[in-house]
Protein backbone atom coordinates (compact mmCIF):
# COMPACT_ATOMS: atom_id res chain seq x y z
CA UNK A 1 0.00 0.00 0.00
CA UNK A 2 2.75 2.30 0.81
CA UNK A 3 4.91 1.42 -1.63
CA UNK A 4 2.41 2.24 -4.74
CA UNK A 5 2.04 5.98 -2.63
CA UNK A 6 5.94 6.14 -2.85
CA UNK A 7 6.11 5.37 -6.24
CA UNK A 8 2.92 8.18 -7.16
CA UNK A 9 5.06 10.94 -4.87
CA UNK A 10 7.94 9.75 -6.85
CA UNK A 11 6.68 10.05 -10.26
CA UNK A 12 4.85 13.16 -9.73
CA UNK A 13 7.88 14.62 -8.01
CA UNK A 14 9.78 13.51 -10.96
CA UNK A 15 7.83 15.57 -13.57
CA UNK A 16 7.46 18.33 -11.06
CA UNK A 17 11.32 18.72 -11.26
CA UNK A 18 11.85 18.99 -14.85
CA UNK A 19 8.37 21.13 -15.17
CA UNK A 20 10.21 23.43 -12.87
CA UNK A 21 13.69 23.15 -14.33
CA UNK A 22 12.27 24.25 -17.78
CA UNK A 23 9.85 26.85 -16.28
CA UNK A 24 12.57 28.40 -14.06
CA UNK A 25 14.59 28.95 -17.48
CA UNK A 26 11.87 31.99 -18.47
CA UNK A 27 11.37 33.26 -15.00
CA UNK A 28 13.50 36.18 -14.12
CA UNK A 29 13.46 39.85 -14.79
CA UNK A 30 14.97 40.23 -18.46
CA UNK A 31 13.23 41.79 -20.67
CA UNK A 32 10.25 42.33 -18.45
CA UNK A 33 10.08 41.67 -14.58
CA UNK A 34 9.16 37.77 -14.22
CA UNK A 35 8.53 36.39 -17.51
CA UNK A 36 10.06 35.91 -21.07
CA UNK A 37 8.09 34.48 -23.80
CA UNK A 38 10.08 31.92 -24.93
CA UNK A 39 9.99 32.74 -28.43
CA UNK A 40 12.46 35.47 -27.24
CA UNK A 41 15.24 32.79 -27.73
CA UNK A 42 15.04 32.42 -31.21
CA UNK A 43 14.70 36.59 -31.78
CA UNK A 44 17.26 37.78 -29.15
CA UNK A 45 20.70 37.03 -29.14
CA UNK A 46 21.22 38.98 -25.52
CA UNK A 47 18.54 36.29 -24.36
CA UNK A 48 19.79 33.61 -25.78
CA UNK A 49 23.31 34.24 -24.33
CA UNK A 50 21.46 35.47 -20.65
CA UNK A 51 19.76 31.82 -20.20
CA UNK A 52 22.46 29.68 -21.82
CA UNK A 53 25.26 30.93 -19.98
CA UNK A 54 23.50 32.28 -16.87
CA UNK A 55 20.77 30.79 -15.84
CA UNK A 56 21.11 27.31 -16.67
CA UNK A 57 23.72 26.87 -15.38
CA UNK A 58 22.57 28.83 -11.68
CA UNK A 59 19.65 26.42 -12.37
CA UNK A 60 21.13 23.47 -12.56
CA UNK A 61 23.44 24.46 -9.53
CA UNK A 62 20.66 25.00 -7.24
CA UNK A 63 19.15 21.55 -8.22
CA UNK A 64 22.13 19.75 -7.15
CA UNK A 65 22.51 21.95 -4.10
CA UNK A 66 18.91 21.37 -2.59
CA UNK A 67 19.36 17.56 -3.62
CA UNK A 68 22.51 17.68 -1.69
CA UNK A 69 21.84 19.34 1.27
CA UNK A 70 18.57 17.48 1.43
CA UNK A 71 19.77 13.72 0.60
CA UNK A 72 22.77 14.73 3.75
CA UNK A 73 20.44 15.70 6.20
CA UNK A 74 18.52 12.73 5.63
CA UNK A 75 20.88 10.32 6.08
CA UNK A 76 22.67 12.59 9.15
CA UNK A 77 19.29 12.26 10.68
CA UNK A 78 19.51 8.63 10.36
CA UNK A 79 22.80 7.45 10.47
CA UNK A 80 22.69 9.60 14.08
CA UNK A 81 19.63 8.39 14.84
CA UNK A 82 18.79 12.06 15.90
CA UNK A 83 15.96 13.87 14.11
CA UNK A 84 17.17 17.12 14.80
CA UNK A 85 20.63 16.97 13.10
CA UNK A 86 21.35 18.70 9.57
CA UNK A 87 24.68 20.06 7.72
CA UNK A 88 23.59 23.29 9.46
CA UNK A 89 24.05 22.51 12.98
CA UNK A 90 26.57 19.87 12.84
CA UNK A 91 29.35 21.97 12.16
CA UNK A 92 29.51 21.15 8.32
CA UNK A 93 28.43 24.02 6.49
CA UNK A 94 30.18 26.58 9.41
CA UNK A 95 33.25 24.66 8.67
CA UNK A 96 33.15 24.89 4.99
CA UNK A 97 32.36 28.24 4.61
CA UNK A 98 35.12 29.05 7.12
CA UNK A 99 37.28 27.24 4.65
CA UNK A 100 35.73 29.15 1.75
CA UNK A 101 36.44 31.94 3.53
CA UNK A 102 40.20 31.32 4.16
CA UNK A 103 40.92 30.73 0.73
CA UNK A 104 39.37 34.04 -0.67
CA UNK A 105 41.44 35.82 1.65
CA UNK A 106 44.93 33.78 1.68
CA UNK A 107 44.90 30.49 -0.41
CA UNK A 108 43.42 31.88 -3.55
CA UNK A 109 40.39 32.22 -5.37
CA UNK A 110 40.51 29.11 -7.65
CA UNK A 111 37.30 27.66 -7.64
CA UNK A 112 38.82 24.62 -6.71
CA UNK A 113 40.92 25.99 -4.19
CA UNK A 114 37.74 26.83 -2.63
CA UNK A 115 36.16 23.87 -3.14
CA UNK A 116 38.94 21.84 -1.58
CA UNK A 117 38.93 24.00 1.86
CA UNK A 118 35.87 24.42 2.01
CA UNK A 119 35.60 20.37 2.31
CA UNK A 120 38.76 20.17 4.37
CA UNK A 121 36.93 22.32 6.72
CA UNK A 122 33.40 20.81 6.32
CA UNK A 123 34.81 17.44 7.15
CA UNK A 124 36.80 18.91 10.50
CA UNK A 125 33.53 20.34 11.53
CA UNK A 126 31.45 16.99 11.27
CA UNK A 127 34.17 15.02 13.06
CA UNK A 128 34.43 18.01 15.57
CA UNK A 129 31.11 17.97 16.55
CA UNK A 130 30.72 14.23 16.31
CA UNK A 131 33.83 13.71 18.85
CA UNK A 132 33.21 16.37 20.69
CA UNK A 133 29.30 14.96 21.32
CA UNK A 134 30.85 11.48 22.19
CA UNK A 135 32.89 13.28 25.62
CA UNK A 136 29.73 14.64 26.75
CA UNK A 137 28.96 13.58 29.58
CA UNK A 138 25.86 14.19 30.14
CA UNK A 139 22.30 14.21 28.27
CA UNK A 140 20.70 11.82 25.79
CA UNK A 141 22.15 11.59 22.83
CA UNK A 142 19.99 14.13 20.30
CA UNK A 143 21.06 16.77 23.32
CA UNK A 144 24.73 16.14 22.79
CA UNK A 145 25.06 16.14 19.52
CA UNK A 146 22.81 19.42 19.08
CA UNK A 147 25.11 20.93 21.44
CA UNK A 148 27.91 20.05 20.06
CA UNK A 149 27.27 20.68 16.48
CA UNK A 150 26.16 24.36 17.97
CA UNK A 151 29.53 24.66 19.52
CA UNK A 152 31.65 23.83 17.11
CA UNK A 153 29.72 26.01 14.08
CA UNK A 154 30.28 28.73 16.74
CA UNK A 155 33.78 28.29 16.74
CA UNK A 156 33.95 28.52 13.12
CA UNK A 157 31.69 31.29 12.44
CA UNK A 158 33.75 33.28 15.46
CA UNK A 159 36.54 32.37 13.01
CA UNK A 160 34.92 33.48 9.96
CA UNK A 161 34.26 36.81 12.07
CA UNK A 162 37.82 37.09 12.05
CA UNK A 163 38.34 36.58 8.67
CA UNK A 164 36.17 39.46 8.40
CA UNK A 165 37.63 41.63 9.95
CA UNK A 166 41.56 41.54 8.51
CA UNK A 167 39.69 41.07 5.14
CA UNK A 168 40.13 44.23 2.84
CA UNK A 169 36.79 46.39 3.40
CA UNK A 170 37.34 47.04 -0.39
CA UNK A 171 38.30 44.31 -2.27
CA UNK A 172 37.79 41.10 -0.05
CA UNK A 173 34.86 42.02 2.89
CA UNK A 174 32.38 42.53 0.24
CA UNK A 175 33.15 38.98 -1.30
CA UNK A 176 33.05 37.40 1.91
CA UNK A 177 29.81 39.25 3.33
CA UNK A 178 27.95 38.02 0.38
CA UNK A 179 29.47 35.00 -0.43
CA UNK A 180 28.29 34.63 3.30
CA UNK A 181 24.87 35.45 2.87
CA UNK A 182 24.27 32.38 0.55
CA UNK A 183 23.76 32.95 -2.98
CA UNK A 184 24.03 31.60 -6.68
CA UNK A 185 24.60 34.80 -8.43
CA UNK A 186 27.87 34.89 -9.21
CA UNK A 187 27.88 30.70 -10.82
CA UNK A 188 29.38 30.18 -14.19
CA UNK A 189 29.06 26.66 -16.07
CA UNK A 190 32.87 26.77 -14.74
CA UNK A 191 31.43 26.61 -11.11
CA UNK A 192 29.18 23.79 -12.09
CA UNK A 193 31.74 21.41 -14.04
CA UNK A 194 33.94 21.81 -11.05
CA UNK A 195 31.00 20.81 -8.19
CA UNK A 196 29.45 18.09 -10.83
CA UNK A 197 31.79 15.35 -9.79
CA UNK A 198 31.71 16.16 -6.27
CA UNK A 199 27.76 16.27 -6.02
CA UNK A 200 27.37 13.18 -8.23
CA UNK A 201 29.84 10.65 -6.43
CA UNK A 202 27.82 11.40 -2.91
CA UNK A 203 24.48 11.71 -4.24
CA UNK A 204 25.56 7.86 -6.39
CA UNK A 205 26.50 6.23 -2.91
CA UNK A 206 23.81 7.77 -0.56
CA UNK A 207 21.35 6.87 -3.50
CA UNK A 208 22.66 3.24 -3.58
CA UNK A 209 23.49 3.17 0.08
CA UNK A 210 19.77 3.97 1.08
CA UNK A 211 18.60 0.73 2.27
CA UNK A 212 21.73 0.00 4.53
CA UNK A 213 20.66 3.60 5.99
CA UNK A 214 17.94 2.05 7.80
CA UNK A 215 20.24 -0.29 9.02
CA UNK A 216 22.80 1.92 10.23
CA UNK A 217 19.74 3.74 12.49
CA UNK A 218 19.30 0.67 14.56
CA UNK A 219 21.95 0.66 17.72
CA UNK A 220 25.02 -0.43 16.99
CA UNK A 221 24.94 -4.06 18.12
CA UNK A 222 21.80 -4.73 15.86
CA UNK A 223 23.40 -3.48 12.99
CA UNK A 224 26.54 -5.40 13.34
CA UNK A 225 24.46 -8.88 14.31
CA UNK A 226 22.69 -7.89 10.76
CA UNK A 227 26.04 -8.23 8.98
CA UNK A 228 26.85 -4.40 8.82
CA UNK A 229 30.21 -3.23 9.06
CA UNK A 230 28.84 -0.03 11.07
CA UNK A 231 31.77 2.08 11.44
CA UNK A 232 33.00 1.43 7.61
CA UNK A 233 29.80 2.07 6.68
CA UNK A 234 29.25 5.37 8.10
CA UNK A 235 32.48 6.43 7.53
CA UNK A 236 31.66 5.97 3.34
CA UNK A 237 28.63 7.64 3.74
CA UNK A 238 29.99 10.61 5.71
CA UNK A 239 32.44 11.27 4.11
CA UNK A 240 31.03 11.14 0.36
CA UNK A 241 27.75 13.50 1.50
CA UNK A 242 30.26 16.01 3.26
CA UNK A 243 32.55 16.13 0.10
CA UNK A 244 29.09 17.35 -2.11
CA UNK A 245 27.80 19.20 0.74
CA UNK A 246 30.96 21.55 1.03
CA UNK A 247 31.76 21.91 -2.85
CA UNK A 248 28.26 23.21 -3.19
CA UNK A 249 28.41 25.39 -0.32
CA UNK A 250 31.85 26.28 -1.68
CA UNK A 251 30.21 28.43 -4.63
CA UNK A 252 26.55 28.72 -2.64
CA UNK A 253 27.72 30.28 0.33
CA UNK A 254 25.18 29.28 3.77
CA UNK A 255 21.73 27.95 2.77
CA UNK A 256 20.69 26.86 5.84
CA UNK A 257 17.26 24.85 7.02
CA UNK A 258 16.75 22.64 3.85
CA UNK A 259 18.84 19.70 4.96
CA UNK A 260 16.50 19.73 8.34
CA UNK A 261 13.08 20.34 6.99
CA UNK A 262 13.20 18.45 3.33
CA UNK A 263 13.98 15.01 4.88
CA UNK A 264 11.34 15.68 7.25
CA UNK A 265 8.24 16.39 4.80
CA UNK A 266 9.90 13.36 2.66
CA UNK A 267 9.18 11.11 5.66
CA UNK A 268 5.84 12.36 6.39
CA UNK A 269 5.13 11.62 2.51
CA UNK A 270 6.10 8.31 2.15
CA UNK A 271 7.35 6.59 5.68
CA UNK A 272 10.63 6.51 7.48
CA UNK A 273 12.24 3.64 5.42
CA UNK A 274 15.34 5.57 3.85
CA UNK A 275 14.67 2.96 0.90
CA UNK A 276 12.28 5.85 -0.38
CA UNK A 277 12.70 8.76 1.57
CA UNK A 278 16.10 9.71 0.67
CA UNK A 279 15.20 9.47 -3.30
CA UNK A 280 12.08 11.19 -2.18
CA UNK A 281 13.75 13.85 0.03
CA UNK A 282 16.41 14.75 -2.80
CA UNK A 283 13.25 15.58 -5.56
CA UNK A 284 12.03 17.54 -2.92
CA UNK A 285 15.10 19.49 -2.20
CA UNK A 286 15.80 20.13 -5.73
CA UNK A 287 12.48 21.82 -5.86
CA UNK A 288 12.11 23.61 -3.31
CA UNK A 289 15.72 25.25 -3.67
CA UNK A 290 15.14 25.67 -7.74
CA UNK A 291 11.36 27.62 -6.37
CA UNK A 292 13.38 29.49 -3.46
CA UNK A 293 16.11 30.62 -6.14
CA UNK A 294 13.36 31.83 -8.19
CA UNK A 295 12.14 33.84 -6.17
CA UNK A 296 15.33 35.40 -5.06
CA UNK A 297 16.99 36.43 -8.55
CA UNK A 298 12.93 37.26 -9.86
CA UNK A 299 10.95 38.64 -7.00
CA UNK A 300 12.90 42.28 -6.65
CA UNK A 301 15.02 44.26 -8.80
CA UNK A 302 17.97 43.75 -6.58
CA UNK A 303 19.02 40.30 -5.48
CA UNK A 304 17.43 38.65 -2.50
CA UNK A 305 19.98 36.75 -0.85
CA UNK A 306 19.41 32.42 -0.93
CA UNK A 307 20.45 31.73 2.44
CA UNK A 308 18.09 34.06 3.58
CA UNK A 309 14.85 33.00 1.64
CA UNK A 310 15.60 29.39 2.77
CA UNK A 311 15.96 30.06 6.45
CA UNK A 312 12.86 31.90 6.49
CA UNK A 313 10.66 29.72 4.48
CA UNK A 314 12.18 26.57 6.11
CA UNK A 315 12.13 28.10 9.55
CA UNK A 316 8.60 28.86 9.00
CA UNK A 317 8.03 25.20 8.37
CA UNK A 318 9.42 23.98 10.67
CA UNK A 319 7.34 25.78 13.57
CA UNK A 320 4.61 24.27 11.57
CA UNK A 321 5.68 20.78 11.51
CA UNK A 322 6.47 20.71 15.13
CA UNK A 323 3.28 22.49 16.17
CA UNK A 324 1.45 19.60 13.77
CA UNK A 325 3.27 16.72 15.57
CA UNK A 326 4.96 16.20 12.08
CA UNK A 327 8.59 15.87 14.14
CA UNK A 328 8.84 13.45 16.82
CA UNK A 329 12.24 13.72 19.21
CA UNK A 330 12.46 11.42 21.76
CA UNK A 331 15.96 12.76 23.30
CA UNK B 1 26.50 -32.07 13.48
CA UNK B 2 28.78 -30.70 16.14
CA UNK B 3 26.94 -30.82 19.04
CA UNK B 4 28.41 -27.79 20.44
CA UNK B 5 26.85 -24.42 19.19
CA UNK B 6 29.27 -22.42 21.03
CA UNK B 7 32.27 -22.76 23.11
CA UNK B 8 33.77 -20.35 25.15
CA UNK B 9 37.09 -21.32 26.74
CA UNK B 10 38.78 -19.42 29.60
CA UNK B 11 37.50 -15.97 28.81
CA UNK B 12 38.23 -13.00 30.35
CA UNK B 13 37.31 -9.35 29.56
CA UNK B 14 37.61 -5.76 30.22
CA UNK B 15 35.70 -3.05 28.57
CA UNK B 16 39.05 -0.59 29.19
CA UNK B 17 42.77 -1.93 29.12
CA UNK B 18 43.48 -2.60 33.20
CA UNK B 19 39.95 -2.40 33.90
CA UNK B 20 38.47 -4.14 35.79
CA UNK B 21 37.61 -7.85 34.46
CA UNK B 22 33.59 -7.87 33.83
CA UNK B 23 34.55 -11.84 32.86
CA UNK B 24 37.11 -13.45 34.60
CA UNK B 25 37.88 -17.39 33.00
CA UNK B 26 34.92 -17.96 31.92
CA UNK B 27 34.23 -21.81 30.34
CA UNK B 28 31.22 -22.97 29.03
CA UNK B 29 29.42 -24.96 26.34
CA UNK B 30 26.02 -23.87 24.46
CA UNK B 31 24.43 -27.20 23.42
CA UNK B 32 22.48 -27.05 19.61
CA UNK B 33 19.04 -27.09 18.97
CA UNK B 34 18.30 -26.50 22.87
CA UNK B 35 17.51 -23.39 24.77
CA UNK B 36 19.53 -22.21 27.13
CA UNK B 37 19.19 -19.67 30.09
CA UNK B 38 22.00 -17.30 31.12
CA UNK B 39 20.71 -16.85 34.54
CA UNK B 40 22.46 -14.29 36.84
CA UNK B 41 21.63 -10.93 39.29
CA UNK B 42 21.84 -8.10 37.37
CA UNK B 43 24.86 -5.97 35.96
CA UNK B 44 27.05 -9.58 36.48
CA UNK B 45 28.27 -9.55 32.52
CA UNK B 46 25.12 -11.47 30.73
CA UNK B 47 25.17 -9.09 28.18
CA UNK B 48 28.84 -8.83 27.93
CA UNK B 49 28.90 -12.39 27.50
CA UNK B 50 26.41 -12.26 24.42
CA UNK B 51 28.08 -10.27 22.65
CA UNK B 52 31.43 -12.29 23.17
CA UNK B 53 29.94 -14.89 21.38
CA UNK B 54 28.28 -12.28 18.46
CA UNK B 55 31.74 -11.47 17.91
CA UNK B 56 30.50 -7.58 18.43
CA UNK B 57 33.43 -7.93 21.46
CA UNK B 58 36.77 -10.03 21.45
CA UNK B 59 37.86 -11.73 24.36
CA UNK B 60 41.15 -10.52 26.12
CA UNK B 61 41.97 -13.51 26.71
CA UNK B 62 40.63 -16.71 26.05
CA UNK B 63 38.44 -17.91 22.78
CA UNK B 64 34.98 -18.33 21.95
CA UNK B 65 33.78 -20.78 19.05
CA UNK B 66 31.18 -20.84 17.02
CA UNK B 67 30.44 -24.41 15.49
CA UNK B 68 33.77 -25.17 16.34
CA UNK B 69 35.99 -22.15 14.86
CA UNK B 70 36.79 -18.73 15.21
CA UNK B 71 34.86 -15.70 14.72
CA UNK B 72 37.52 -14.51 12.59
CA UNK B 73 36.57 -18.12 10.58
CA UNK B 74 33.82 -16.53 9.25
CA UNK B 75 33.11 -13.13 7.39
CA UNK B 76 30.57 -10.46 8.80
CA UNK B 77 27.95 -11.64 6.03
CA UNK B 78 28.30 -15.45 6.63
CA UNK B 79 28.25 -14.75 10.91
CA UNK B 80 25.10 -12.45 10.52
CA UNK B 81 23.54 -15.74 8.49
CA UNK B 82 24.12 -18.33 11.34
CA UNK B 83 23.66 -16.17 14.55
CA UNK B 84 21.30 -12.92 15.15
CA UNK B 85 20.47 -11.20 18.26
CA UNK B 86 17.85 -9.05 19.90
CA UNK B 87 19.24 -6.81 22.42
CA UNK B 88 17.54 -6.18 25.24
CA UNK B 89 16.92 -2.44 24.47
CA UNK B 90 16.07 -2.40 20.75
CA UNK B 91 15.67 1.19 19.80
CA UNK B 92 14.48 2.05 16.84
CA UNK B 93 14.31 5.80 16.63
CA UNK B 94 12.38 6.40 12.86
CA UNK B 95 9.24 5.12 12.71
CA UNK B 96 9.01 2.54 10.42
CA UNK B 97 6.30 0.22 9.38
CA UNK B 98 6.93 -3.43 11.32
CA UNK B 99 7.41 -4.62 7.25
CA UNK B 100 10.20 -2.30 6.77
CA UNK B 101 11.58 -2.86 10.26
CA UNK B 102 11.08 -6.71 10.17
CA UNK B 103 12.69 -6.57 6.39
CA UNK B 104 15.90 -5.37 7.79
CA UNK B 105 16.39 -9.14 9.16
CA UNK B 106 17.16 -9.72 5.21
CA UNK B 107 20.12 -7.97 4.99
CA UNK B 108 22.77 -10.47 5.53
CA UNK B 109 21.47 -12.20 2.42
CA UNK B 110 21.72 -9.11 0.37
CA UNK B 111 24.30 -6.88 -1.55
CA UNK B 112 25.56 -3.49 -0.16
CA UNK B 113 23.53 -1.75 -2.85
CA UNK B 114 20.82 -3.72 -2.84
CA UNK B 115 17.51 -3.64 -1.66
CA UNK B 116 15.19 -6.15 -0.08
CA UNK B 117 13.17 -8.09 -3.26
CA UNK B 118 10.08 -10.55 -3.25
CA UNK B 119 11.65 -13.20 -2.00
CA UNK B 120 12.77 -11.33 1.10
CA UNK B 121 9.02 -10.04 1.39
CA UNK B 122 7.92 -13.92 1.21
CA UNK B 123 10.24 -14.78 4.13
CA UNK B 124 9.37 -11.70 6.19
CA UNK B 125 5.71 -12.48 5.97
CA UNK B 126 6.61 -15.73 7.13
CA UNK B 127 7.96 -14.79 9.96
CA UNK B 128 5.38 -12.24 10.89
CA UNK B 129 3.01 -15.72 10.23
CA UNK B 130 5.09 -17.53 12.68
CA UNK B 131 4.95 -14.65 15.51
CA UNK B 132 0.94 -15.11 14.63
CA UNK B 133 1.36 -11.05 14.17
CA UNK B 134 0.52 -10.73 10.56
CA UNK B 135 -2.38 -7.94 11.22
CA UNK B 136 1.21 -5.92 12.61
CA UNK B 137 2.61 -5.60 9.07
CA UNK B 138 1.34 -2.01 8.00
CA UNK B 139 1.85 -0.76 11.59
CA UNK B 140 3.96 2.29 12.58
CA UNK B 141 6.39 0.78 15.18
CA UNK B 142 5.62 3.92 17.39
CA UNK B 143 2.28 2.23 17.99
CA UNK B 144 3.01 -1.51 19.32
CA UNK B 145 2.50 -2.28 22.92
CA UNK B 146 5.21 -3.82 24.34
CA UNK B 147 4.40 -7.04 24.12
CA UNK B 148 4.16 -6.52 20.20
CA UNK B 149 7.22 -4.76 19.81
CA UNK B 150 9.28 -7.82 21.34
CA UNK B 151 7.04 -10.32 19.34
CA UNK B 152 8.31 -7.90 16.20
CA UNK B 153 11.70 -7.78 17.59
CA UNK B 154 11.57 -11.97 17.18
CA UNK B 155 10.29 -12.09 14.15
CA UNK B 156 13.23 -9.79 12.69
CA UNK B 157 15.44 -11.72 14.18
CA UNK B 158 13.40 -15.00 12.56
CA UNK B 159 13.57 -13.58 9.23
CA UNK B 160 17.31 -13.27 9.32
CA UNK B 161 17.02 -17.27 9.45
CA UNK B 162 19.87 -17.97 11.33
CA UNK B 163 20.78 -21.35 12.97
CA UNK B 164 21.88 -19.59 16.49
CA UNK B 165 19.32 -16.71 18.52
CA UNK B 166 20.87 -14.39 20.86
CA UNK B 167 17.98 -13.04 23.30
CA UNK B 168 18.87 -10.15 25.84
CA UNK B 169 16.44 -10.19 28.39
CA UNK B 170 13.50 -11.50 26.09
CA UNK B 171 10.71 -11.36 28.81
CA UNK B 172 11.80 -8.38 31.17
CA UNK B 173 9.23 -5.40 30.98
CA UNK B 174 6.27 -7.77 29.65
CA UNK B 175 3.49 -9.10 31.77
CA UNK B 176 2.94 -13.04 32.20
CA UNK B 177 0.73 -13.53 29.15
CA UNK B 178 3.28 -12.01 27.13
CA UNK B 179 6.20 -13.83 28.68
CA UNK B 180 4.47 -17.17 27.99
CA UNK B 181 3.40 -16.40 24.98
CA UNK B 182 6.99 -15.05 24.29
CA UNK B 183 8.28 -18.78 25.91
CA UNK B 184 6.20 -20.67 24.20
CA UNK B 185 7.23 -19.07 20.75
CA UNK B 186 10.66 -19.79 21.57
CA UNK B 187 10.25 -23.27 23.24
CA UNK B 188 8.77 -23.81 19.24
CA UNK B 189 11.65 -22.61 17.72
CA UNK B 190 14.21 -25.02 19.36
CA UNK B 191 12.13 -28.11 18.57
CA UNK B 192 12.79 -26.83 14.98
CA UNK B 193 16.24 -27.22 15.46
CA UNK B 194 17.09 -23.68 16.58
CA UNK B 195 19.73 -22.87 18.92
CA UNK B 196 18.50 -20.41 22.02
CA UNK B 197 20.55 -18.95 24.12
CA UNK B 198 18.65 -15.95 26.14
CA UNK B 199 19.82 -14.34 29.36
CA UNK B 200 17.26 -13.64 32.41
CA UNK B 201 17.05 -12.08 35.60
CA UNK B 202 14.17 -14.53 36.92
CA UNK B 203 14.97 -17.78 37.91
CA UNK B 204 11.11 -19.22 36.66
CA UNK B 205 11.58 -17.28 33.24
CA UNK B 206 14.83 -19.72 32.95
CA UNK B 207 12.87 -22.89 34.26
CA UNK B 208 9.93 -22.33 32.08
CA UNK B 209 11.46 -22.57 28.62
CA UNK B 210 15.00 -23.88 28.78
CA UNK B 211 16.72 -27.50 29.13
CA UNK B 212 20.39 -25.77 30.38
CA UNK B 213 21.27 -23.46 32.66
CA UNK B 214 24.48 -21.05 33.37
CA UNK B 215 24.66 -18.95 36.49
CA UNK B 216 26.74 -16.49 35.81
CA UNK B 217 27.64 -13.90 38.78
CA UNK B 218 30.80 -11.05 39.59
CA UNK B 219 31.91 -12.63 35.90
CA UNK B 220 32.12 -15.55 37.01
CA UNK B 221 30.30 -18.68 35.98
CA UNK B 222 28.75 -20.66 39.32
CA UNK B 223 27.48 -23.86 37.83
CA UNK B 224 26.12 -24.82 34.58
CA UNK B 225 24.12 -28.08 33.90
CA UNK B 226 20.68 -29.27 33.49
CA UNK B 227 17.73 -28.59 36.11
CA UNK B 228 18.59 -30.91 38.92
CA UNK B 229 22.16 -30.29 39.12
CA UNK B 230 22.07 -25.98 39.04
CA UNK B 231 18.67 -25.13 40.18
CA UNK B 232 18.95 -25.81 44.23
CA UNK B 233 18.38 -23.72 46.97
CA UNK B 234 22.22 -23.46 47.60
CA UNK B 235 23.39 -22.48 44.31
CA UNK B 236 20.12 -20.06 43.97
CA UNK B 237 20.55 -18.43 47.53
CA UNK B 238 24.56 -18.55 47.19
CA UNK B 239 24.04 -16.49 43.56
CA UNK B 240 21.25 -13.93 44.92
CA UNK B 241 22.35 -13.36 48.02
CA UNK B 242 18.75 -13.84 49.32
CA UNK B 243 17.49 -17.23 50.73
CA UNK B 244 15.41 -19.01 48.16
CA UNK B 245 13.63 -22.06 47.87
CA UNK B 246 12.94 -24.50 45.01
CA UNK B 247 9.47 -25.55 45.17
CA UNK B 248 7.68 -29.33 42.85
CA UNK B 249 4.15 -28.15 42.11
CA UNK B 250 2.21 -30.29 40.09
CA UNK B 251 5.62 -31.46 38.24
CA UNK B 252 6.23 -27.65 37.90
CA UNK B 253 9.61 -26.66 39.36
CA UNK B 254 9.36 -22.76 40.68
CA UNK B 255 11.33 -20.93 42.39
CA UNK B 256 9.91 -18.41 45.62
CA UNK B 257 11.85 -16.29 47.78
CA UNK B 258 11.57 -16.77 51.74
CA UNK B 259 9.93 -14.20 53.18
CA UNK B 260 11.05 -15.15 56.84
CA UNK B 261 14.93 -14.75 55.32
Amino acid sequence: MRKRSGKQVFIILGVGTLVILLGSVFLGRYPRPYWMPPRLLLEDELARRLVFSLRVPRLLTALLLGMTLSATGAVLQMVFRNPLVEPGFMGVTQGAAFGAALSILWLGKHPLVIELSATLFGLIGLFGSYFLSRRLRFGGWVLRLVLSGVAVSALFSAGVGILKYVADPLTQLPEITFWLLGGLWGVTWRNFWYVLPFALAGLLTMFLMRWRVNLLSLKDETAFSLGASTNRERMVLLFASVTATAALTSISGIIGWVGLIVPHIARRLVGASADTSIPVAMLLGGIFTMLSDDIARSLLAGEIPLGILTSAIGALLFMYLMISMGIKVRA
Amino acid sequence: MDHKAIAAKDVSFAYHQDGIRVLRDVSLDIPAQKITAILGPNGTGKTTLLHLMLGLLKPGSGEVLIFGKHHGAYSRREMSQIMGLVPQFESIPFNFTVLEYILLGRSPYLKPFQSPGKEDLQISEEALTSMGIVGLAGKPVSELSGGERQLVHLARVLAQRTKILLLDEPTAHLDLENQNRILNLLVGLAEQGITIVLTTHDPNVAIYAAENFVLVNEGRIFFEGDLDTVITPENLSTMYNVPIHVENADGHTMVVMDKNG
